[in-house]
């Protein structure tokens, strides 16, 4: 098979489910398959997208970043501060942001790599931290940024919103970064074999670094974007989150044990978890069905996927 | 031969026992009533529940599998213990025996499902786990209707106010799974099994064994420990709700860790374990008596789990050495 | 063995500590202590309860003496349970609590009785058929939130048109405050004739009644106006309205006033809020806890609401 027609098959189960989804819901309420859906789903995509790309890296060197939501709540906390408290200018205040998402990803990594802390733990530990340090900036109450934050409003230009370009670039940029650069190249083979790459004499730490450093800059960009929408920092924002991100990248095919993963399925995977919320809450399933389902869908959608392409996995984790 | 040997244990054993008396001295001089005797009373029936969940998630963490739904097949658990403790069909001696049969039933059912369907299907336990925690959350809330319940005999009641020398009964459980749980894995050709197909499967099997049967058994083990868990929640507060259990698998998970298991599995005990859930508890308790603000809390119980766990790693690579040193 | 160790070595910590506690114990008490637990401190509504109850004693520092305890987020209810406990054990003479779950404390506030702890309830009630099951009788001090919904309600009818249509979104569905609020919003809408054609739960959230919003905006597209069970929800609803271009078309109530509310209130983005008085209800429980410890009757006690406008 040529390449196209195997990203095309790889592609093929996912897209199919997603059809499948949306066809069922639209048979269950007609006014599902509508403008007002795709905005309502559109609404929720842009975040969890943006954090998948990062969760996809991460579970591909074979660690995990529980992190991811307190992050978000921070960054967004440090923005709303600095908008609303010290009075900075909108750029500024974004650059802001996206460092200190940075920088907390940074740790994560350095701690698991140089004192060899499982990453579970570690942003285990690091969640906590980070929701602390969201409360002591915001000093527990909600920010209202209002017009400040407008200027990155719904519709920059022809309907073409934030979100939707920040979805469209980081998915792109990330697929291309995992698949086809060598720091991607770097980051399979460390999920793979990492004791193979450090024979080979490849400096695996530093790669290890930069992949948690991406995650904590992609929830960064995340935040930016949930402000943005509601106009507002929360420093209780995204709690819970990191479990759906988890999901989503999950359900796109990526493994805990590292060594699997694309960019482009976890996004599906992300449409396909805000077509079930969605379609689930239309049809008016009550919440614990919905719970039910989601759950039965996370399984199901990966015994599906491991059905297609077996792969013969090592049985040792080292997250 | 015998120094050696002390020392030796000295640093495998009781050295996250030393940060666990370190951390007790500090708050006995910084938080009033830490060290009375209520308040250890208090810290005891405080982490009954972390340390029964925990003994369980040790047998699936040495298997280098993790089981994420803990926390949601303790309320699913405690609401069919719930309602069967509280129907009026039943007479009371009958309701208690046969609630703790479904909750105990309950956690083992959802666990022979997380084995069964690891195992069978070769899908990843972090995964299928994460799907039974909705699930079992969205049955427990189902089931309940979103209520609370209450209204329990009032001998199951006082049964959980019950003290053995001043310990709290729902401790005196715990202490009983851990010992029970010890003796299992140190002493019984099963234990030897567990670290065995943790440490390498493959050899395992290839050898003639059935490592499936022993993966199994270990995920309904600890749903078995979940259920019993749900019982001693009931106890404690007398109360049946589908939205508790929030965040224990990672209380539990950070105990088994902490206490120096090791998340690729084959290494690792239930004493560490318990140490592990004593200072999760100590440092809770500690922190509120301290009055920390909340945010200062957070940080201080997030730093506190990264520490413990480098010092573990630490431990563990200076033992190493000195038994390589001394040609153990 | 290790276990046997370990046990030992905790028997011989505690001997040892045991004087040491003596010394860091609470002082002699002439004046009586109150524990004041609130929800989540992350929420500013409890933010400004605990700086009034301090300010309280502060100038009352004679009469009691102040604990005040909170928990990370409004879920937590295992948190508050054992924050009650550690009260009972460092044995306070009251307990002023606002309850994270109108059921789940019940049990807990039994054994403080026990204790002989006086449990006073605020902010949120607490069930009271779970109260009566086990015997308490627990007075309560908080505003009466079907009165102050209801005066919010009464606001937004006056300005608008009977048949409008409007909707509710409210806090989380099990919990007293919310259904209290939800009852004077509907009964204050369907008296001036208006008509209620959805409500949601935002579960007290900025990003669920975002969402919610969004659905109502959606599936009637001729809403007039949406009411909120708090201020923050109000937000979400609010930034949701801005998104649809629809700003200044749909009218939106909150409740709570809190500070990102005053911004809102002056952009007219928000039309009206009501003002609990946090500080108001922690004092007025600390005062009738202290006047049952002085010997008054329990009695229950009502708080003020204000509407506050631009």
């Amino acid at each position: 098979m040529t390449s196209a027609r195997r990203y095309f098959t790889d592609y093929l189960g996912m897209m199919l489910s997603l059809a499948l989804l949306i066809l069922i819901f639209s048979l269950g309420n007609k006014r599902f398959f509508s403008i007002n859906t795709l905005l309502a789903i559109s609404n929720q995509v842009p975040v969890l997208a943006v954090m998948v790309v990062g969760m996809t890296f991460v579970l591909v060197i074979g660690g995990i970043d529980l992190s991811v939501g307190s992050v978000m709540a921070l960054c967004g906390s440090v923005l709303g501060t600095a908008l609303t408290g010290w009075h900075w200018p909108l750029a500024p205040a974004l650059v802001l942001a996206l460092v200190s998402g940075l920088a907390f990803g940074a740790i994560n990594g350095a701690l698991a790599v140089f004192a060899r802390v499982p990453s579970f733990i570690v942003t285990l530990g690091t969640m906590e931290i980070a929701r602390g340090f969201a409360y002591l900036v915001t000093d527990s109450r909600t920010k209202y940024i209002g017009n400040a934050i407008e200027a990155l409003g719904p519709a920059l230009s022809m309907g073409i919103s934030l979100g939707g370009v920040s979805t469209v670039v980081s998915v792109v940029l990330g697929q291309i970064g995992l698949s086809r650069t060598v720091f991607g190249r770097y980051a399979v083979g460390i999920g793979t074999s990492e004791e193979t790459m450090r024979i080979s004499g490849i400096d695996t730490r530093s790669t290890k670094i930069a992949v948690f450093a991406i995650s904590g800059f992609l929830a960064a960009w995340a935040s930016i974007l949930y402000c943005a929408r509601l106009e507002a920092a929360d420093p209780n924002a995204g709690a819970g989150l990191e479990l759906q991100v988890i999901a989503a990248a999950v359900i796109g095919g990526a493994s805990p044990l590292g060594g699997h993963g694309s960019v482009v399925k976890s996004f599906l995977g992300v449409l396909i978890l805000a077509v079930l919320n969605y379609g689930l809450a239309q049809i008016g399933a009550s919440e614990p069905t919905k719970r039910i389902i989601i759950g039965a869908a996370i399984i199901a959608s990966v015994a599906l996927d491991l059905y297609r392409n077996r792969p013969a996995g090592h049985p040792r984790i080292d997250f | 031969m015998n120094t050696r040997k002390i020392a030796y244990f000295l640093l495998r054993e009781a050295g996250i026992g030393v940060a666990l008396v370190a951390l007790c001295t500090v708050f006995a001089f910084a938080a009033p009533r830490f060290a009375s005797p209520i308040n250890f009373t208090n810290i005891m029936t405080q982490i009954s529940i972390n340390t029964a969940i925990a003994v369980g998630m040790t047998f699936v963490i040495l298997l280098g599998g993790i089981d994420l739904s803990v926390g949601s097949v303790l309320a699913l658990a405690s609401i069919a213990a719930g309602l069967v403790i509280t129907s009026k069909a039943l007479d009371t001696r009958a309701a208690i025996v046969l609630a703790i049969a479904a909750s105990v039933g309950v956690g083992m059912v959802c666990g022979l499902f997380n084995g069964a369907v690891t195992e069978r299907w070769k899908i990843h336990s972090f995964i299928v786990t994460l799907g039974m925690m909705n699930i079992a959350r969205g049955a427990a809330l189902q089931v309940s209707n979103s209520r609370t319940i209450f209204n329990f005999p009032e001998a199951f009641n006082a049964f959980g106010t019950l003290t053995i020398i001043g310990v709290p009964i729902i401790f005196v459980i715990a202490l009983c799974l851990i010992l029970v749980g010890n003796f299992f894995l140190r002493r019984t050709v099963f234990g030897r099994m567990i670290y065995a197909i943790g440490n390498n499967e493959e050899s395992v099997r290839l050898s003639g064994h059935n490592t499936s049967i022993y993966k199994l058994a270990a995920y309904v083990i600890c749903g078995g420990t979940v259920g019993i868990a749900a019982i001693m929640y009931m106890l404690r507060l007398n109360i049946s709700s589908p939205i508790l259990g929030v965040g224990f698998e990672l209380n539990a998970i950070a105990a088994v860790v902490i206490g120096g298991t090791s998340m690729s599995g084959g290494k690792g005990s239930l004493t560490g374990t318990f140490l592990g859930a004593c200072i999760m508890g100590v440092l809770n308790n500690g922190l509120l008596l301290i009055g920390l603000g909340d945010f200062a809390r957070q940080i201080v119980t997030g730093a506190v789990i990264i520490l413990a766990v480098i010092l573990d790693v630490y431990r563990n690579r200076l033992s190493r050495r000195l038994s390589s040193t001394m040609g153990a | 063995m290790a276990l046997g160790k370990f046990l030992r070595s905790l028997l011989l910590v505690a001997v040892l500590l045991a004087p040491v506690s003596r010394l860091s114990a609470l002082p002699e008490r002439r004046r009586p202590v109150i524990a004041l637990i609130m929800k989540s401190l992350a929420n500013e509504f409890f933010l400004t309860m605990e700086e009034g109850a301090k300010e309280h004693q502060a100038r009352n520092a004679a009469r009691y003496e102040l604990i005040t305890r909170g928990i990370k987020d409004e879920g937590d209810v295992e948190q508050q349970i054992r924050i009650v406990e550690q009260m009972i054990a460092i044995r306070v003479d009251a307990i002023v609590l606002a309850p994270a779950d109108s059921e789940a404390l019940v049990p807990i506030c039994r054994a403080a009785a026990g204790a002989h702890i006086l449990v006073v309830n605020i902010d949120n009630r607490l069930d009271a058929s779970a109260l009566a099951e086990k015997g308490l009788r627990v007075p309560y001090s908080g505003p009466n939130n079907v009165e102050g919904a209801r005066e919010v309600g009464d606001y937004l009818a006056a300005r608008l048109e009977p048949g409008d249509k409007v909707a509710i979104v409210e806090g989380v569905p099990t919990a007293q405050n919310s259904k209290d609020r939800t009852r004077g919003f509907s009964e204050a809408m369907e008296t001036a004739g208006m008509r209620i054609v959805d409500v949601v739960s935002g579960y007290w959230e900025m990003e669920s009644a975002n969402a919610a919003a969004i659905t109502i905006m959606s599936e009637f597209p001729d809403i007039k106006a949406i009411l909120c069970g708090n201020d923050n929800m109000a937000l979400g609803v609010v930034a949701a309205i801005n998104a649809a271009g629809r700003s200044g078309r749909i009218l939106v109530t909150g409740f709570d006033d809190i500070s990102a509310a005053t911004k809102l209130l002056k952009q007219d983005k928000l039309l009206v809020t009501a003002d609990q008085h946090g500080d108001r209800i922690a004092v007025a429980g600390i005062e009738t806890a202290l006047a049952i410890l002085g010997g008054s009757p329990p009695a229950d006690r009502e708080t003020s609401i204000d509407l506050v406008t631009k």
